[in-house]
């Protein structure tokens, strides 16, 4: 009985027969959490959703993306509006007296509405865990342990639990998809992951920051073949493109969008403002722990001090000419009082007083930048290590420096990077900060004092077990060596200082009504989140950057 | 004869909570599993609380909600002369001193976030969010600082004195934290059980190790906090008694050092109501902690009572005196076993059986019994997880069905019929109690059973039942009337004249258990005299 006790190990391959590996038993603890969950708080998504099932029921196809009655336009992709269409055909006639189906302004909805709708988040993440466990049994029996961890890690993760089961979205089962697009690329089923990252992209367009990677890696992987190439002249280039493979890919995502998108022909032009919304502002309501919350500070930071310092403007102006920063303080008061932005800075657009103002141009060529930076590792070598890692860099870059980008986006970037962490053991610290910043920088969604025991005590306790297991099951690769203890050593003390972090500007929060000060300071809290989570998601990133791009024995 | 001998050496093994914790077995690791149990059952609550307590919006009165909440504005703002006196209509304070003084710290501290909250009358019936969420913080607070650590000190001293496996003390640690009847009444209901029962959780701790003047202190606080704990008295009294007098010896210093301990907690806890209000107002306090002057019994509850009320009319029959006098007998003769044996054997091992026995006695023929009350008795039950018999396991596990499912009438009343079901389900299905749900036919994957933890595909683990033919008769019978029950509570309307008729068939179901198990508790405690705590 105590023979293969000792743990998921690899070298305890042998006794590691008898486990299940099932996620069986965690679908029902976590079920039971998450029915307890429902009477709790939810967000506007949340009569969002409400407003599509309503829509797509009583309306024709061709009206789905034209109409507005509500204020919470349908803005997902076709196959989430036949995903709502196919929900509201279960809508049992108690609901439906309950308003769940009214097709008006404000929803007028009681208790039968919300359990019905958090049920269909329940049963849709189903697939999440169907996908998971295929995962496990396919993998090879000295990582199924490694595999196990990975995959209950994702099922447990509080990112799910903030963002489906108490503010409400469907995540589970969209991101059901994308995992299943990336174990299908580990097992090199390319057809079948072009098709799940197909149908995913279908379903939530958010998905098109990981496009270039997979594009990139199915191009590289199943339609080029440099196996037999000897460049003799470029009509051999034809040769390099194995023809079949190419119609069948092809075929596989034509089809699926054409599937999502012909019924909507006429009205495509509706379909595409409703989808892409560039009219949004930098940043979200609340920043979003990316590179341009750092931004936003440092500006703040740089008016303030040039306001209360005005010789550190003067300095600062030998060297750095006009156009970058002010000429003048008295530019800089004009400037304030045009934008009003003062020390609230939370409005939807974002001016910047001292630091150049930033373009959605600017943006997106930076994400491009580092999206391309990550793939061409794998046109090189698209091995799946190769093609997670610029999954993860590719969800990293456009949440870093995208436009207008949420918290929730997040996710992207650590489901991804759940896939790689077993492989290294240094991979672990980057992936820690990643997960403890990220999911912490979530929060604010739930800015309710009766949730806020709940986020913190199950992502603590979330993070003691997976930070203990995951350290467990990886690898210890020959270059461990090489890492850097005090870095390790810092990003420990990060993470542990998130809790008082958070506890903090909840007390800051409670007090406010009491103290002037804080008043004046309305969103010192939100500032606070986004600062620390952005420095922790950076380094972080900075930290798998290096590894990914100089670091060889790790990606064989 | 080997399956038996696996049973007794891990009593869970193959259950969800020993799969869950099997992970963290090895040396290096254990320590994981206490913080991973005492998180998981910190997050439940919270997520409980989630839930309606009760009496929300039920105007003018509320409920134990409004009533806690109104003994921190009284505490707060009135002197402690007036504690027990201030407007005895509107949830005038009928606990001991230790809530006062415990509602004054958290009213304090309350106060210090919104003075809105607790601003003398004018708060009256207030249940805003956030207010509800400062009461509930303040339960899960007081419950991880008292009732938790004493459990996981009880599980793990008794682990440790028997040389259990760490991983199976800690099983036991969250078999008990997750008994869904405290975890309901507290953190739905809404009350401060957790701490008169985690004090007494320390009593008992100190008898295991011997401190004797401690463990009187630990229960004299226990007693402050809420009167209830008075359903153990007889056994602390007559086990502390026994063991400085009679066994082995009779111990002067030990016999002196209780009364002074006992006598100084006491004077302690009364001293602010005396220095601020004379020798009256401490009589007052004792008055409004003993309400003689209600009746037999409030409101349904499943006691020898209540339930023999459907055939005899009591009040009718006869005075409020004779009836006072009845109970008083009736409890006398029903925790005399326990008494006795408490002080002719005054083992450690004893100390859970007993205590059940009497509070159980207390339960069923005192007066004055509130549906909540289940909960002391349970107590002492519930601490009976960490035994190894499987039999035993079996009776307690029965028996917190039986006693959760009796306050469903009253969580029904506080809409948390929703928490309800899934702490009842959540609850036995960690215990294992579900695993005879095993299809056969399905890929081992999709099989329910253990899944990280090294067993057997072909193991299966049975349902905690015991080994007796009768018992298991008797459980599974009252497991159908269980289900019979809900069935017709939840499809079917009671008769107009007897709108109560499915409150006393659930009474009367769960006074029938009761007694059942009140009857194998004594012949329980009678054939462990001779034991050891090892036997347990």
């Amino acid at each position: 009985m105590n023979k293969g006790s000792k743990l998921p190990r690899a070298q305890h391959a042998k006794s590691l027969d008898s486990r299940k590996y099932s996620l069986w038993n965690f679908w029902v603890c976590s079920l039971a959490f998450k029915i307890l969950l429902i009477p709790g708080y939810f967000s506007t998504d949340f009569e969002v959703h409400r407003n599509w099932l309503a829509l797509t029921n009583k309306l024709p196809l061709k009206q789905w993306y034209v109409e507005h009655t509500s204020q919470w336009t349908l803005d997902y992709p076709p196959f989430f509006a036949y995903f709502e269409w196919l929900l509201s055909q279960f809508v049992p006639a108690k609901v439906r007296e309950n308003g769940c189906l009214d097709l008006v302004e404000i929803g007028q909805f009681g208790m039968p509405t919300v359990v019905f709708q958090r049920i269909t988040v329940i049963i849709s993440e189903i697939l999440l865990f169907v996908v998971l466990q295929i995962y496990i049994n396919k993998s090879a029996a000295n990582e199924k342990s490694a595999s196990f961890v990975v995959a209950s890690s994702i099922v447990l993760s509080p990112g799910f639990i903030i963002i489906d089961h108490i503010h409400f979205q469907y995540n589970g089962f969209l991101f059901a998809m994308l995992i299943g697009a990336i174990v299908a690329a580990k097992h090199k089923r390319y057809l079948v992951c072009a098709a799940c990252f197909t149908t995913a992209l279908c379903f939530k367009h958010i998905f098109l920051y990981l496009a270039p990677s997979f594009f990139a890696f199915l191009l590289r992987a199943y339609v080029l073949d440099f196996g037999n190439f000897k460049f003799k002249s470029y009509n051999d280039l034809i040769w390099l493109v194995r023809w079949p493979n190419l119609f069948k890919l092809g075929s596989v995502v034509m089809v699926i969008f054409a599937v999502c998108l012909a019924p909507f022909y006429s009205v495509m032009p509706n379909l595409l403002t409703r989808l892409f919304p560039f009219s949004r502002g930098l940043t979200h309501a609340y920043w979003a722990p990316n590179f341009w919350a750092l931004y936003s500070f440092v500006d703040k930071v740089l008016t303030f001090v040039f306001l209360k310092v005005p010789y550190v403007h003067n300095f600062l102006s030998r060297f750095i000419s006009p156009p970058l920063i002010p000429a003048t303080i008295e530019q800089i008061k004009e400037k304030l009082e045009v934008y009003n932005v003062g020390t609230r800075g939370l409005v939807q657009d974002v001016y910047f007083v001292i630091l150049p103002q930033v373009q959605p141009k600017l943006t997106f060529l930076l994400t491009l930048f580092y999206q391309v930076l990550a793939v061409i590792p794998v046109l090189f070598h698209p091995s799946f290590k190769r093609f997670v890692g610029s999954l993860t860099l590719c969800g990293f870059a456009s949440f870093l420096f995208g436009w207008h980008v949420h918290e929730k986006a997040i996710m992207l970037v650590i489901i991804p990077f759940s896939f790689l962490v077993t492989s290294d053991r240094r991979l672990i610290s980057p992936f820690r900060l990643l997960a403890a910043a990220g999911y912490v920088s979530l929060f604010p969604l739930l800015y309710e004092s009766q949730n806020f025991l709940i986020k913190l005590l199950y992502s603590v306790v979330w993070a003691i077990i997976y930070f203990f297991a995951l350290k467990q099951t990886t690898k210890v690769s020959s270059s461990v060596r090489r890492r850097v203890f005090f870095l390790d050593r810092l990003a420990l003390f990060y993470i542990v200082m998130l809790i008082p972090m958070v506890i903090g500007v909840e007390l800051l929060n409670a007090l406010q009504w009491k103290y002037k000060l804080l008043q004046k300071f309305e969103f010192a809290g939100l500032v606070i989140y986004s600062i620390y989570c952005s420095i922790g998601i950076l380094c972080s990133w900075m930290g798998l950057s290096w590894l990914y791009n100089f670091d060889e024995p790790l990606w064989q | 004869m080997a399956t038996k001998k696996e049973k007794l050496k891990e009593s869970f093994f193959a259950s969800p909570l020993y799969d869950f914790l099997s992970p963290f077995r090895p040396v290096g690791s254990q320590y994981y599993a206490e913080y991973v149990i005492v998180f998981f059952a910190l997050v439940i609550r919270c997520a409980v609380g989630l839930g309606s307590f009760s009496g929300a919006g039920v105007e003018p009165m509320h409920g134990d909600f409004e009533a806690q909440r109104h003994w921190m504005e009284i505490t707060l703002h009135l002197p402690t002369s007036q504690w027990y006196w201030y407007d005895l209509q509107y949830w005038g304070l009928d606990y001991p001193p230790l809530t006062a003084y415990h509602s004054y710290i958290l009213g304090k501290l309350g106060s210090f976030l919104h003075p809105a909250w607790f601003a003398l009358n004018s708060s009256r019936g207030a249940e805003c969010p956030d207010l509800k969420s400062y009461l509930r913080f303040t339960v899960i607070l007081s419950e991880a600082l008292l009732y938790i650590p004493a459990v996981l000190y009880f599980t793990k001293w008794l682990g440790r004195f028997r040389g259990q496996s760490p991983i199976g003390q800690y099983i036991a640690a969250a078999a008990i934290l997750f008994q869904p009847s405290l975890v309901l009444i507290d953190h739905g209901h809404f009350q401060y059980n957790s701490v008169m029962l985690g004090l007494t959780v320390y009593a008992i701790n100190n008898l295991l190790d011997g401190y004797y003047a401690p463990a009187a202190a630990c229960f004299v606080l226990s007693l402050g906090f809420k009167q209830m704990s008075l359903y153990y008295s007889p056994i602390f009294f007559s086990f502390l008694l026994s063991k400085s007098i009679f066994s082995p010896s009779f111990n002067v210093a030990r016999l002196t050092s209780i009364a002074v301990a006992t006598m100084t907690v006491f004077a302690a806890l009364l001293a602010p109501i005396y220095l601020s209000g004379g020798l009256q107002n401490v009589l007052q306090v004792v008055i409004r902690i003993f309400p003689f002057s209600r009746g037999l019994f409030e409101d349904k509850v499943a006691n020898f009572w209540c339930v023999s009320h459907i055939f005899i009319k009591y009040n009718q029959k006869f005075s409020l005196d004779e009836l006072k006098r009845f109970s008083i007998i009736a409890t006398g003769v029903g925790f005399a076993p326990a008494f006795i044996v408490a002080f002719l054997h005054p083992k450690r091992h004893m100390l859970p059986y007993a205590l059940a026995s009497c509070s159980m006695s207390f339960f069923l023929f005192s007066f004055q019994v509130h549906e909540k009350s289940i909960l002391v008795p349970l107590l002492p039950i519930t601490l009976l997880y960490c035994s190894t018999d499987w039999n035993v396991l079996s009776m307690v596990s029965w028996i917190n069905n039986v006693a959760f499912f009796t306050l469903y009438p009253l969580l029904k009343k506080d809409g948390l019929i929703l928490q309800y079901f899934v702490m009842m389900g959540l609850s036995n299905w960690l215990l294992g109690n579900f695993s005879f749900v095993t299809p056969r036919f399905l890929p081992s994957f999709l099989t329910p059973g253990p899944s990280v933890s090294d067993v057997a595909g072909t193991y299966r683990r049975q349902s905690f039942l015991p080994e007796s033919l009768f018992w298991k008769v008797v459980i599974v019978t009252s497991y159908l009337a269980m289900t019979a029950f809900h069935v017709l509570d939840f499809f079917v309307q009671p008769p107009a004249l007897l709108p109560d008729l499915w409150i006393l068939l659930n009474c009367a179901i769960g006074f029938g258990c009761f007694t059942l198990f009140w009857l194998w508790n004594n012949y329980k405690l009678i054939t462990m005299r001779n034991k050891t705590l090892h036997d347990l």
